[in-house]
């Protein structure tokens, strides 16, 4: 807004906010100038002349109406809550089975369920070392463990998120369990949330299971086949969590997360389906770091850029196109393991800064995050936190409280300019899958990452009981580390074996054989083969070795 | 009479278990070839006994240079081949050469895990080597390393390096057969292949090649090597390392090549050590040129700084006053 | 940085054993090592102990760094075990990451030099791993007699 017209508007204006800045300027000592995570500067003050609502209409509108920079619905949280849809897994199934179980009589409606690292890594229980496994997830290899695993679960009548990667076997197993009960699969509903390869390629190389092309194959089978079989099913996650928590800044991890969408949405019509058929079923997964006015300010900013972009350069013509659906985890990233109970209040702030940015679900994270898989009892405050939020703070009652704010809406709109331009970037590098595999999106997050750990080293950027109010650091609680039950681990391989032994064999033969002529036909569809495979038997490793032999075996690229 | 290698050391060489490097090297011991690696890299005294000591050894195995640029799949194909190798029963060596960070020394040597069908097989011998300020883009020693793997009873030597500087004039030097991998992938042609390489391959790889784009690779390199100044028939290979399709013509095209091989290897080793000398000389003259004190060099330089001579005169007259 | 520097170089494997995937950390004090003049091989997470074993015997590793997160740590005993019947007990080990206090007294009796917690400065880290490398090339330097 220019000096006269906010002259005009708001006479006394300049001489109000001259008289101000000598004031502050004469008392502040040594000013220096501050730059948030995504290194854009930060004033001390914000006033109309940085932003005054004249673009309202076109920049915010209403919620539940384009460009959606309020809120993607009309009601928001005051109408229907978010989602509160918490991770778990650990142990073997029927650990997991005892915690679900405590979440749904807690009157919850979704359930997470998080796999075994010797899962993402694509093998069976039987193929490691007992100790390390089920401490960080579930070990579910076959239909009969997600049986186990799920026993008294409604399946039609609960949201699931399957944590778990290509080539998807997890929702292959529930699929075939569903059949089992009766349970139609036009009644099952969730989502993939680790459907998105490249940020597994880019900067999470343990979820990174197939080469870049047999990915981005069993993908596009993935989400032709949910679109026959599982209208329910969001099969599109994509993920902005592993590039932040990899050390992007809020900025670049919305662009590069944007991108990737641009990119899957376009192969998707390249595979000659729909855009706003597709576009329905795309959800995004995202960190929310501490940095508590730049996540606000990413999340509007990025809902503004979707919408635009999807009507724009897509083409979508359907409302439910144009929505930046999104779940957010708070940062785990964040959390230290010194003073742990201080995380209480860390990611206090974080869901704060996700609920007022209008997320459609939220995972708050286990003050003990940092060291452990949580105990029932700090996943129990973790849940508290959202319902204190809530309940309590009425966090709920206004849609977009920070709207209107002039520094907010300044930070939205200048961030959303950075992210226009990287995504220009990414664009002129030949999108994203390209950008990924050049090594282009790793060397940007890994600067990122350096620069952020040389100003914690340095003091510059400070976290508390880490290089500062560190007086506090006791020694640790002296209760031994909990560790799953090494006999009942033991006992779950030795029961695996006996059911390796004792299926049909000529089975498994068939469909491992389908699988593989699948894979080796552009015609086919693999996805629809790894159901059958998994109602026929087959093993999570078996799976996915045979696909890593077709498709390749996925190496990241490390670029250090 | 020649100075016999003194008793102490030899003695120096031996291992606490008592027996000779050189001799478990030359029984294949592993750990002895990776030692002697290390050693010949340090460029010392005891390196240039023990080279002397295996030279004798060396020439058995048949040595491939892979060169090709970043994103190409190189190490992926040569885990394929390698795979094709010990198929049939052949032991490997492999140096795997990346650049040093020219201003800390310091390096990332990530090559190795991409071979990752063989990271437990004792009959793939990988050895990751930094280029330590080499400013060919190879490392000085690497010859040596060549040599020692030789020596130690492996039957395929292959040398791998991004190729960048001059290094694929080194590998060519080295390697019996040279091999230029090249992949459709960045949307650009394969016009940005530097053409020294293209003068050094003995066999041309297309990667990736079920990509769209991979014919026209092809032809475009095919149109290219009608450039070549010795019009040699180069043949092409298109692949697909990561399903290990074409991997069998590979090796069966650089068994061909390695068959109808007549340069012999001493020839290689003059030409290297006639390049050697040549550079070593210059660093000495150009080190005694710059630091050269007294009357007659000091009017040449005024003379040449006034531009009454010229730079290349100059040069004539001073390397006649170091003598 | 630059003080302090070996020649010739350390040679340090940095990788991660186990089933743990996140490998933000490692990359980091890679490319801290690197920059502290030393050549640093890097491997991706999910490397078996046969695997390592064979990559330090060829590589000629002055030092292995494990980075841990979850429970690796609680097999790297079985790893140092595999080194030194590979004749690789010079080998140095450091375990940098999150190791719960009461796991730490069985690592430092299996042979671990040191254990780095998430707190650990880039100076610490190099001086640490820089001391164990000199160790271990006079070890070496020693059972070869004097290298020139």
């Amino acid at each position: 807004m220019s000096q006269e017209a906010v002259q005009l508007s708001l006479p006394g204006f300049e001489q109000a906010h001259g008289r101000w800045r000598t004031e502050y300027d004469r008392q502040i000592g040594t000013d220096r100038a501050i730059k948030n995570r995504s290194r854009i500067e930060i004033k001390p003050l914000y006033t109309p002349r940085d932003w005054n609502g004249d673009a309202f209409l076109d920049d915010l509108g209403f919620p539940g109406q384009s460009p959606y920079t309020r809120g993607i619905y009309p009601t928001m949280h005051r109408g229907r809550t978010w989602t509160q849809r918490q991770l778990i897994g650990l142990g073997t199934p029927e650990d997991y089975n005892k915690r679900v179980r405590v979440i749904l009589d807690a009157g919850a409606t979704a359930i997470s369920l998080l796999p075994c690292n010797s899962g993402f890594r694509g093998v069976d229980c039987d193929e490691v070392d007992p100790v390390l496994l089920g401490t960080c997830g579930t070990v579910i290899n076959t239909t009969d463990h997600m049986d186990r695993a799920l026993d008294g679960v409604p399946l039609g009548r609960i949201s699931t998120a399957m944590n778990d990667p290509s080539p998807f076997t997890l929702l292959a197993f529930l699929l075939a369990v569903a059949k089992r009960r009766g349970v139609p699969w036009s009644a099952i509903t969730g989502t993939s949330n680790q459907s998105d390869y490249i940020s597994h390629f880019i900067a999470n190389h343990m979820f990174y299971r197939l080469s870049l092309p047999g990915a981005r194959r069993v993908l596009l089978d993935h989400i032709a086949f949910c679109r026959t079989h599982l209208p329910g099913w969001n099969p599109v996650s994509v993920v902005g969590q592993h590039m932040q928590q990899a050390g992007a800044t809020p900025v670049e991890t919305m662009a590069f997360t944007i991108s990737t969408a641009l990119q899957y949405a376009q192969d998707c019509v390249e595979r000659g389906m729909d855009i706003d058929h597709v576009l329905r079923r795309f959800t995004f997964f995202f960190d929310i770091s501490i940095s508590f006015f730049e996540e606000v300010a990413k999340f509007r900013a990025g809902r503004r850029i979707w919408a635009r972009l999807t009507r724009e350069r897509l083409g979508a013509k359907d409302p439910g196109s144009w929505r930046f659906k999104f779940h957010a985890q708070t940062s785990g990233v964040d959390l230290t393991e010194q003073q742990p109970l201080n995380n209480i209040a860390r990611v206090a702030v974080q869901a704060m800064a996700g609920i007022m940015s209008g997320l459609q679900s939220l995972h708050t994270d286990a003050y003990d995050e940092a060291i452990t898989t949580p105990t029932e009892e700090t996943a129990r405050i973790a849940v508290a936190t959202q319902n204190i939020l809530r309940e309590e703070a009425h966090l709920c009652d206004v849609i977009d409280p920070l709207g209107g704010s002039y520094y907010v809406e300044t930070l939205t709109d200048q961030m959303e300019r950075e992210m226009l331009k990287l995504i220009g970037q990414i664009d002129e590098a030949g999108g994203m899958y390209k950008a990924a595999e050049t090594g282009l999106i790793q060397g940007m997050i890994g600067q990122s990452a350096l620069a952020f750990q040389e100003k914690v080293e340095s003091g510059e950027e400070k976290v508390v009981g880490v290089n500062c109010y560190q007086d506090g650091n006791s020694a640790p609680p002296a209760r031994p580390t909990e560790r799953p039950d090494l006999a009942r681990m033991d006992a779950h391989i030795a029961r695996f074996k006996v059911f390796k032994e004792q299926r049909s064999q000529s089975d498994v033969d068939r469909a491992l054989d389908a699988l593989k002529r699948a894979a080796n036909s552009a015609r086919e569809n693999t996805y629809e083969r790894i159901v059958e495979a998994a109602a026929a038997g087959v093993t999570h490793g078996e799976i996915v070795r045979l696909l890593r032999a077709e498709l390749g075996f996925g190496h990241p690229l490390v670029v250090v | 009479m020649d100075t016999p290698l003194s008793l102490s050391d030899t003695a120096r060489e031996k291992s606490p278990t008592g027996s000779d490097i050189v001799e478990r090297l030359a029984a294949g011991d592993p750990a002895a070839l990776a030692r002697c690696i290390s050693l010949m890299e340090t460029g010392s005294a005891a390196a240039d006994r023990i080279h002397r000591r295996i030279v004798p050894k060396t020439g058995r195995a048949a040595v491939l240079g892979f060169t090709g640029a970043p994103g190409a799949g190189k190490s992926t194909l040569i885990d394929a081949l390698i795979a094709a190798l010990r198929a049939q029963a052949r032991t490997v060596a492999v140096a795997a050469v990346d650049p040093s960070s020219p201003i800390f020394g310091g390096a990332i040597l990530g090559d190795r895990v991409r071979m990752r069908r063989h990271a437990e097989d004792s009959g793939v011998f990988i050895r990751s080597v930094a280029s330590r300020g080499h400013l060919g883009g190879l490392s000085e020693s690497i010859h040596r390393i060549v040599d020692v793997m030789d020596a130690a009873g492996r039957d395929v030597v292959i040398v791998e390096t991004v190729g960048t500087g001059q290094s694929e004039v080194e590998v060519a030097e080295i390697a019996d057969v040279c091999v230029v991998v090249n992949a459709p992938n960045m949307g650009d042609d394969v016009q940005a292949m530097k053409a020294g390489v293209l003068e050094i391959a003995d066999v041309l790889v297309v990667n990736k090649a079920d990509l769209p784009l991979a014919q026209r690779a092809t032809d475009q390199l095919r149109d290219m090597l009608k450039l070549r100044h010795d019009k040699r028939d180069v043949p092409i290979v298109e692949t697909i390392a990561i399903k290990d399709t074409g991997v069998e013509t590979l090796l069966a095209t650089i068994g061909t090549l390695l068959a109808g091989r007549t340069s012999d290897k001493q020839k290689a080793r003059e030409r290297r050590a006639r390049r050697l000398i040549a550079q070593a000389g210059s660093r000495l003259i150009y080190d005694r040129l710059r630091d050269h004190a007294g009357g007659e060099m000091e009017d040449l330089i005024k003379a040449a700084a006034s531009g009454e001579i010229g730079i290349a005169d100059a040069a004539q007259r001073a390397l006649k006053v170091i003598g | 940085m630059t003080a302090g520097k070996l020649s010739p170089p350390a040679r340090v494997l940095v990788t991660k054993i186990g089933l743990d995937g996140h490998d933000r950390g490692s990359r980091i004090v890679a490319a801290y090592l690197r920059d502290a003049g030393m050549e640093v091989i890097y491997t991706p997470p999910w490397q078996s102990i046969p695997a390592v074993v064979k990559l330090a015997l060829e590589e000629d590793v002055d030092v292995i760094g494990i980075s841990s997160l979850a429970t690796d740590h609680l097999i790297v005993p079985k790893l140092l075990d595999a080194l030194r019947a590979a004749g690789l007990g010079h080998v140095g080990m450091i375990v940098g990451g999150i190791v719960p206090e009461d796991e730490r007294p069985a690592l430092l009796a299996a042979g671990v030099a040191a254990i780095l917690g998430p707190g650990s400065s880039r100076d610490e880290i190099i001086a640490q791993v820089t001391a164990l490398a000199a160790k271990v090339q006079e070890t070496k330097d020693a059972e070869l007699g004097e290298i020139a």
